[in-house]
Formats: structure tokens, C-alpha cells, sequence
């Protein structure tokens, strides 16, 4: 516990600007490491001199939008985990654990394998926050509040596979033959290959979502002294929950729109910083977002390096890192229970 | 003497069953349909696939969604009580079994990989069906089209890259290969050190330096993940820098004569490069 302590005296400030520097020098290296050799600086020339080289066109249009959308993405699921797991005050709570990406990645299939995406621009994101938004409100309708890890777990196992079967069928159904197919990426996720208009068509849910999260800081706080307490001090808990699972629900569904269901970050993320932040559910938000950056990006970096073709999914790398601390988690809830 | 025994005996072997005309086709194949809808007399044929009655994605579609479908299952053959069933090159084994169990006489109609291939296919199919003249007709015409796209050795030949949906490329020693060799192409796939079809990020395509970029798209299909990669921004800011031509994947899905139709679609696109590499 003392060396827990000791390392809460980092500070926020210093921890926050460590973070983002990190994520700063991981979403670099996304944009410097690829399959082929690009001269990043001449390339970057040509991009500000409006020279539409081919190298430029690489930089522009492939490698930034991959790079700003690693970092766009495990901000959504970093953050998103840490105020799940601040309002149902269960560390467990990650989106994918509880089928919210699960829910977003549904919306999206339906949304694009249907022809509905070209209907309007914002078609496909809003598809994505409309399957999180049913995931979240079903997975409410079961836990409710203060239920056990067990109900949690337990509900988020079934929003998810329900979620994974019926996406499972949407592809069946399109009339695509490659469709069927494609259920990969839509449950363990990509970065390969993303362009910048899906970037742009993103962003705008995203930071929406991330603001209602982020302000919802000091409820949070207050929400560890228990729901009267907090409730005495003047938080609507009712208008919290709305906040957070809206919040969620943009952050998380316009991201798995454009990058499919990627695990684990919303786990992994908050759980390596709480200490650091002196278990503050509040201070853990922001830490959380940068932390889930750093390691989406790290992710991606990855699976780029390893020579296994095709490329792996995204989720593929994160469950390898986030699966075996989600076993530690289980077990240790289990012997301190 | 020799000669008139040897016309004796082939009139002796036509006029056997064994070497009449297939009645009841079936076909369980998408190439095998379409060649079968070319080569066999009107009416002969009497199911093809699904597949094959899409415009968008087949040649014979009038003719095809004439008939009743089938979804390539040898039980659905069966009901048409087949004289002759042709089956694609991965059909199922069981499924072949099952058709010879019960005396229905199946074809395999494979996937060729050289234009001498193509050519062998057509006439083995129309001997199969009774058609011989019929197939050397199909040939020739192929030939004198085949002709008339011979490209001028003394050009320097134009480098090209393929990519198909899902970021798939085409490497050397394949059909689509010597299409594009026909066409007067450098397929470039050839020094990425790949053997066969392979998926290519798209940032290695890029930056590969072609000539020409040959996108397998079709326009009005549904939506998929695998076509969506074809549509990336970064393909449309590459034609400033290079040519790029979309060939339907029905010309070349299949090694039928309608991959001419392919190499005059890439002699065109590769005349287009050239005029706009003299004007640059």
C-alpha cells in the first residue's frame, strides 16, 4: 500500500502532461512505421507544398488518419471504461466486457451493409452510437444499480453475444458475397486502411461524447461516498447515469463504427493507472483516455511490426495483453471477496 | 482405304449414345454456366446458378435468369433428372459422389491459368456438349479480337499493379498476369516477392510507381468492407499520378472469352497512359 502512496504523489499535472507526451511520441511512431519505406520528412514537404506525391498522398491519407484515429479511438475506450467502472463502481466494466462495442458494432453493420450509409454522412456513426445506446440501456435494464460483479458480468456476457449473433446474421443477410466474411473486423477490429473523411465524419460524436464523460468528474467523486451521500451533496444521480451512458455511447459507438469492436483498452487503461491518481474516479477519466491512446496506438504499432499476413485485428492484440489482467483482476476480486 | 475406315468408325462412334448430344444440362458453377449458356443448343441447359442471373456480376444474365436457379447443391441437379452436371474446380467431393451414386455423368469445368488453358476449356466443353464448331467458332473469334490488340514490341512496356477487393493483388504466373502482358502491362506485383494472390497494404500500392492501377469494381454492387477498400481517398489523389482503369470482375472472374474483352479494356487504358505520359 505504501509503495501505492508513494506513487500517488506523482502529481495530476505532471502525470497528465507525462501522458499526453507519450501518446504524442506513440501516435509519431504510427505515422513513421508502415509497411513501406516512406521519407517522412520529404513526404510532410510535399504535403505543405501541396505537391500530390505519392509519398504524400501515403502520409496524408493513409498514415495520419490511421495515426489520429489510434489515438481518437483508445481515448474513447480509455475514458469510457473509466466512467463505467466509476458509475457501476465495478472495475470490470469495459465497454467490450459489457457489450457496449459489441451493440455499436451491430448498429454499424446494419447501418452499412444495408446501403443506409450513403442515405447521409453521419449515417454510419450514428449507427454505431444507436447500437451502444441499445446495448447500454439493456445492460442497465439488468444490472440496475448496485449489483454484484457477478449480474454484471453476467449481462454484459449476454448483451455481447447476443450483440456478436445478430451481427453474425446481419452479414449473412447482405447481399454482398464478401460480407459474410467480414465479421472479423467487426468484432476484433482495424485500423488498416481508414481514410480521413471517416475521420472527420467521427471526430465531431466523438468529442461530444467525451465531454459529457469528462464532466461528469466531480459526480463521480462524490459517487464513491456512497449514493445517498453523493446524492446529499446535490448530484442528480438520475442525470448522471443519463450523462454517462449518452457519453458512452458517443464516444464508444462512432468510434467501433469506423475501427470495429476493439477489447480490453476501457480495462486495461484505468486499471494500470487508478493508483496512480489515488483511486479518484474523477482524476482517472482524463489519465484513462490518454492511457487507452498510448496503448491503441502501441497496439497498432504492433501488429504492423509482426510479420503475420494478413495483418492482425486489432482486438486480437489487445485481448493477448488485456485477457491475462482481466484473469488477475477476476482472481483477486475472487480472494479478497 | 485407312482414311475411309477411319470417317467410318467416328460416324459409328457419333451415332453411339455415348457421344450424342447431353439433353439435361445442369450446371453448379458460375463459369461453368455462363460457358455452357455460350456452347449448348437452346433449351439444353436447364438450371444455372443464382449467381449467374446478377448483370452485375455475370455475362449471360439475359439468358440466365430465363431458367430456374440453383444454389450449386447436387440434390437441386438431381431434380432435373441431368444427363450431364458440370461442377466447379471446389466443389465439393461429397457432392460429386453423390451425382455419380446415381448415374448422372459430371464435368468439371476448372479455372484455367494460361490463355492456352482458356482455349483448351472451350474446346473440351463443346466436344463434351456435342458443339465442337460451335467452340472452334467461340476460339477464333477470340483469336482475330486477340489480334487486333497485339501490342507494338518496339513501345517500352507500361508497369501496372491490380488490386482487387480486400486489398488483393495478382501475382506473376496467373490468367489475369498474361491478360496484362496481352495488354502491353508490367505486372509490378511481380517484385513484391509474392507467389500467388495476396492481400498488399494499401501504402505499398501507392508507392509502388505504376503506370497504370487496375481496380476490380463493380460500380452498383452492395456494400461490402472487401469493395470499400477500392474506394479509399488515397486511390482517387493517386490518378493526378497514374492511370487508373476499373475492370469489372466479371471479365475476369472467370477463364472464359470474355477475358478479351479485358485485354481490349487494358490496351485502351494502357494507350491512354502512354498519350498521357507524351503530354506530361
Amino acid at each position: 500500500m505504501s509503495a501505492r502512496a508513494a506513487s500517488a504523489e506523482v502529481g495530476y499535472g505532471p502525470l497528465v502532461a507525462a501522458l499526453a507526451a507519450l501518446m504524442l511520441a506513440a501516435a509519431l511512431a504510427s505515422l513513421m512505421i508502415g509497411y513501406a519505406r516512406l521519407d517522412v520528412p520529404a513526404a510532410l514537404a510535399d504535403v505543405f507544398a501541396g505537391r500530390s506525391t505519392a509519398a504524400a498522398v501515403v502520409l496524408e491519407q493513409i498514415r495520419l488518419p490511421r495515426a489520429a484515429l489510434g489515438a481518437m479511438v483508445g481515448f474513447s475506450l480509455g475514458l469510457a471504461g473509466a466512467a463505467l467502472q466509476g458509475l457501476l463502481r465495478n472495475p470490470l466494466a469495459d465497454p467490450g466486457v459489457i457489450g457496449v462495442s459489441g451493440g455499436a458494432a451491430l448498429g454499424a453493420v446494419i447501418v452499412f451493409y444495408f446501403g443506409l450509409a450513403g442515405a447521409f454522412a453521419l449515417a454510419m456513426p450514428l449507427g454505431g452510437v444507436a447500437g451502444a445506446v441499445v446495448a447500454a440501456l439493456l445492460l442497465y435494464a439488468l444490472v440496475g444499480r448496485g449489483a454484484g460483479t457477478m449480474t454484471l458480468i453476467l449481462a454484459g456476457v449476454t448483451v455481447n453475444s447476443f450483440a456478436g449473433a445478430l451481427t453474425a446474421l446481419a452479414l449473412n443477410l447482405s447481399p454482398n458475397p464478401y460480407a459474410a466474411y467480414e465479421i472479423m473486423f467487426w468484432l476484433m477490429g482495424s485500423l488498416a486502411d481508414r481514410s480521413l473523411p471517416q475521420l472527420w465524419l467521427a471526430l465531431p460524436l466523438t468529442v461530444a461524447g467525451w465531454a459529457l464523460l469528462l464532466m461528469s468528474a466531480p459526480a463521480l467523486d462524490a459517487l464513491t461516498l456512497g449514493e445517498d451521500t453523493a446524492a446529499s451533496l446535490g448530484f442528480d444521480l438520475g442525470r448522471l447515469r443519463a450523462q454517462l451512458v449518452a457519453g458512452a455511447a458517443l464516444a464508444v459507438g462512432a468510434a467501433v463504427a469506423v475501427t470495429g469492436a476493439i477489447g480490453f483498452v476501457g480495462l486495461v487503461a484505468p486499471h494500470l493507472l487508478r493508483p496512480l491518481v489515488g483511486n479518484r474516479p474523477g482524476r482517472l477519466l482524463l489519465v484513462s483516455g490518454l492511457g487507452g491512446a498510448i496503448v491503441l496506438l502501441a497496439a497498432d504499432v504492433a501488429v504492423r511490426l509482426i510479420p503475420v499476413h494478413p495483418e492482425l485485428k486489432l482486438g486480437v492484440a489487445t485481448a493477448l495483453i488485456g485477457a491475462p489482467l482481466l484473469y488477475g483482476l477476476i482472481d483477486r476480486m475472487r480472494r479478497e471477496a | 482405304m485407312r482414311a475411309c475406315a477411319v470417317v467410318w468408325l467416328c460416324v459409328a462412334l457419333l451415332a453411339s449414345p455415348a457421344f450424342a448430344k447431353p439433353q439435361r444440362v445442369v450446371s453448379l458453377n458460375l463459369c461453368a454456366d455462363e460457358l455452357a449458356l455460350r456452347l449448348a443448343d437452346p433449351g439444353v441447359v436447364k438450371s444455372v446458378t443464382w449467381l449467374s442471373q446478377d448483370s452485375r456480376s455475370a455475362n449471360m444474365a439475359a439468358m440466365a435468369a430465363a431458367l430456374p436457379a440453383n444454389d450449386g447443391h447436387a440434390e437441386e441437379a438431381l431434380a432435373y433428372h441431368p444427363d450431364l452436371v458440370l461442377v466447379g474446380p471446389f466443389a465439393d467431393p461429397a457432392s460429386i459422389a453423390l451425382l455419380k451414386e446415381v448415374g448422372a455423368p459430371v464435368v468439371e469445368v476448372g479455372a484455367p491459368q494460361t490463355l492456352d488453358g482458356v482455349r483448351r476449356q472451350i474446346r473440351d466443353l463443346a466436344a463434351t456438349l456435342g458443339e465442337p464448331r460451335r467452340g472452334e467458332a467461340l476460339i477464333a473469334d477470340m483469336e482475330a479480337r486477340l489480334a487486333s490488340v497485339a501490342v507494338d514490341p518496339s513501345q517500352p512496356r507500361l508497369k501496372a499493379v491490380v488490386l482487387r477487393p480486400n486489398g488483393f493483388t495478382v501475382g506473376p504466373g496467373s490468367l489475369v498476369d498474361e491478360i496484362l502482358t496481352r495488354a502491353g502491362l508490367d505486372n509490378l506485383a511481380a517484385r513484391l516477392d509474392i507467389a500467388a494472390d495476396q492481400q498488399v497494404p494499401l501504402e505499398v500500392v501507392a508507392l509502388l510507381g505504376a503506370d497504370v492501377l487496375i481496380l476490380d469494381r463493380d460500380k452498383q454492387s452492395a456494400p461490402s468492407l472487401a469493395d470499400a477498400a477500392l474506394d479509399h481517398p488515397a486511390i482517387a489523389a493517386l490518378a493526378r499520378r497514374m492511370t487508373i482503369v476499373s475492370l469489372p470482375s466479371r471479365l475476369w472472374t472467370c477463364g472464359g472469352p470474355e477475358i478479351v474483352e479485358a485485354v481490349e479494356r487494358l490496351a485502351a487504358a494502357a494507350k491512354a497512359a502512354r498519350a498521357r505520359e507524351a503530354t506530361q
